[in-house]
């Protein structure tokens, strides 16, 4: 018994009375279960395993915290439906906000906040982290933080363009899937099935083996094989709103395709775009990190997240985590997005039921 | 029972095309390269004899469409053509490994299955709380990682770290059962993860879509117990949605094998796909790729096929 172990316990248990006093149910029973679990894992693992919960329960409630900092800062600083939507929304939300705001940050300065060259060697390889090199050195000497931080760029940016261009092949199909009907409307529903049967990592493997590996080529393998689903959404979404009253009247009062598509159609469409644009993105995503983990995405010296883990992968049996970091980064972005996304089909769905 | 036989037929022919259509798409695309496989496997350097001997040895003088029908043919009897790189037919490099990543992958699915659809069961149960919460951001977690991310956070702490479980998991051939369960634990328990994570969100999903229906209200209102209405109401009707997810998942297993099979160094056919797609060697891309596709169109299949059967709708039809 030392003072850490007290004084953990005593502030558990402290902080459990109080939330009983003052009828907190919720904060009682998770106060209480944690200090219950902390019992059974304290006698089993000793003094480091009550740490690793110290450590955890300060990361959770750093992110409680941002996430409800950034949520009130989002409120005040936002305008108009977008502020009024922040008020109700949920933490995870604000907190997947928050993490794809520092990303885009990262992603557009990154040369300035990098202190070196992505490709740039600056010190033996696998070098420790020290206050030069925060994060250490990868197997050839370069800084790890530098690359984590152009990974940002260069990951993030392919996925954003191919996510696009699946997005507008995608979008512009089903729109003209959906107006003109007939054989081309079935045609194209039967290509779309056939891409949709293949697994995607199995078929982006086929074209890739291929047409090589090349950024350009990445790009337009992974908008093909992700088309289909925006393909399918957009036509159902664009032909629920086609046969509306409300398109009747417009089209009545002799309103032009333009203004149909652009006043009418798209704003009650907006919500659940939106949420496929972000679904679509973590696919792609994964499979852009995938494709790099295993040797078949963006080439090397350009840092690239996917690859970096398979290059440092080696680190692993040594009991280092540097070779998590980047991998690390992946998850959190998708977790992120998911996050938004999950609040943006909520929001979309309880509008319409 | 003849509506639903006529059903099942269709549906089995309708996949039996799709197979056929991405069996042309997969050969096809070898075609698409720029020149032939001889002068794309040779490269620039080659000799034109070398190039004419290669295609003569691969048969390429002939047109598109007989190849395509003798390859198929080859691959409906099992025979896949020759490998380029280790010039030994691509059967048997394949078998083996395609016995071990089924085996990788029914593992997984032994220990996934009951937990995902129990924990999916009691998360709809218990749907708006705080346990419900948790669960949410846990599995959307889980979903989010990459393969990898989530095998060397497993190999880091449970291999190295504790060194409870080994961290690669190559075979060999005098390795009795139990050892083979201990050595492939990481790999399955990494697909576990993710394919629980999926089963378990879907089994939610579809359950609480049938908890909200009219008939469920009406068992509650003339007080039958909590868990009569479960077992005699809402499980016959959610039998198609949970046979369909699992299905599902089962597919996403065969294909998500391939990252895993990598981070863990597991001799499965996931892993061999990488290597030919890397070296180039496409007969044996082709054939993994018919493979994997054929996998996952007959769980598709399997899934419809079963969500049919078990519709209490079609099966005593009025």
């Amino acid at each position: 018994m030392n003072y850490f172990v007290i004084g953990y316990y005593a502030l558990l248990i402290g902080a459990s009375c109080t939330a009983a006093h003052f009828q907190s149910r919720k904060a009682f029973l998770l106060l209480f279960s944690l200090t219950l679990v902390s019992f059974i894992v304290g006698i089993v693992g000793g003094e480091s395993a009550l740490w690793t919960i110290t450590v955890f329960a300060g990361v959770i409630a750093l992110c409680v915290g941002t996430s409800f900092a950034f949520r009130e800062f989002l409120v005040i600083v936002g305008w108009g439906e977008f502020s009024k939507a922040m008020k109700t929304a949920p933490l995870t939300a604000s907190f997947g906000l928050f993490i794809i705001g520092t990303y885009a940050i990262a992603g557009v300065f990154s040369p300035i906040i990098a202190p070196y060259g992505e490709a740039e060697i600056i010190t033996s390889a696998f070098a420790p982290a020290d206050e030069n090199l925060l994060l250490g050195a990868d197997q050839l000497g370069r800084d790890m933080f530098s690359r984590l931080v152009y990974g940002a760029r260069n990951t993030v940016g392919l996925a954003l363009v191919a996510t696009i261009l699946a997005f507008l092949m995608g979008a512009i199909g089903g729109l003209v899937a959906a107006t003109t009907g007939g054989w081309l409307d079935q045609f194209m529903g039967r290509v779309v099935d056939v891409i949709m049967s293949v697994p995607s990592l199995i078929f982006a493997l086929l074209l890739l083996s291929i047409f090589g590996t090349g950024v350009t080529v990445l790009i337009i393998v992974i908008a093909i094989i992700y088309s289909p689903r925006v393909f399918r959404l957009t036509r159902a979404v664009a032909g629920n709103v086609v046969v509306m009253d409300f398109i009747e009247a417009a089209r009545l009062r002799g309103e032009g395709m333009w203004y149909l598509v652009r006043r009418e159609i798209l704003p009650n469409s907006t919500a659940p775009l939106i949420a496929e644009f972000g679904l679509e993105f973590c696919f792609v995503f994964l499979l852009v990190a995938g494709l790099s983990f295993l040797g078949l995405g963006i080439q090397p010296p350009t840092a690239d997240w996917g690859s970096m883990v398979r290059e440092n992968a080696t680190l692993i049996s040594f009991g280092e985590i540097t070779p998590l970091f980047p991998a690390g980064a992946i998850a959190l972005l998708t977790v992120a997005v998911n996050f938004v996304v999950d609040w943006m089909l909520f929001r979309s769905s309880g509008l319409k039921g | 029972m003849g509506g639903v036989l006529t059903i099942v037929l269709k549906r089995l022919g309708l996949g039996l095309f799709t197979l056929f259509i991405i069996s042309v798409l997969i050969f096809g695309a070898v075609e698409l390269l720029p020149g032939d496989i001889a002068e794309a496997v040779l490269g620039q350097g080659a000799t034109k004899e070398n190039v004419q001997a290669m295609r003569e040895a691969l048969g390429l003088d002939k047109a598109a469409p007989v190849r395509y029908f003798e390859w198929l043919a080859g691959a409906v009897t099992g025979n896949f053509g020759v490998s380029l790189i280790s010039q030994s037919p691509v059967t048997e490099v394949i078998a083996p490994r395609f016995a071990n990543t089924l085996f990788l992958a029914s593992y997984a699915a032994v220990i996934a299955v009951p937990i995902a659809i129990l924990l999916g069961v009691v998360v709809a149960l218990f749907r708006d709380t705080l346990f419900d919460r948790v669960a949410n951001v846990l599995t959307l977690t889980s979903i989010s990682s990459p393969e990898f991310f989530l095998g060397y956070v497993l190999i880091l702490y449970l291999g190295v770290k504790t060194g409870m479980f080994p961290s690669i998991a190559t075979l060999n051939d005098n390795m009795t059962f139990l050892e083979l369960l201990h050595r492939t634990f990481l790999p399955a328990l990494t697909m576990v993860l993710v394919v629980v994570a999926h089963m378990m969100r879907m089994t939610r999903a579809s359950i609480i879509a049938l908890l909200a229906s009219p008939y469920i209200e009406m068992a509650r209102l003339k007080g039958t117990p909590g868990w009569k209405v479960i077992v005699k109401h809402a499980l016959p009707n959610a039998w198609a949605p949970i046979i369909n997810v699992v299905a599902l998942n089962l597919a996403y297993l065969i294909t998500g094998v391939v990252l895993v099979e990598v981070v863990f160094v597991y001799p499965g056919i996931g892993q061999l796909l990488v290597d030919a797609v890397t070296k180039r060697d496409f007969p044996v891309v082709q054939a993994c790729c018919l493979i994997f596709a054929a996998t996952f169109i007959l769980l598709n299949l399997a899934a419809d096929v079963g969500a049919i059967l078990t519709n209490p709708r079609l099966r005593h039809p009025k």
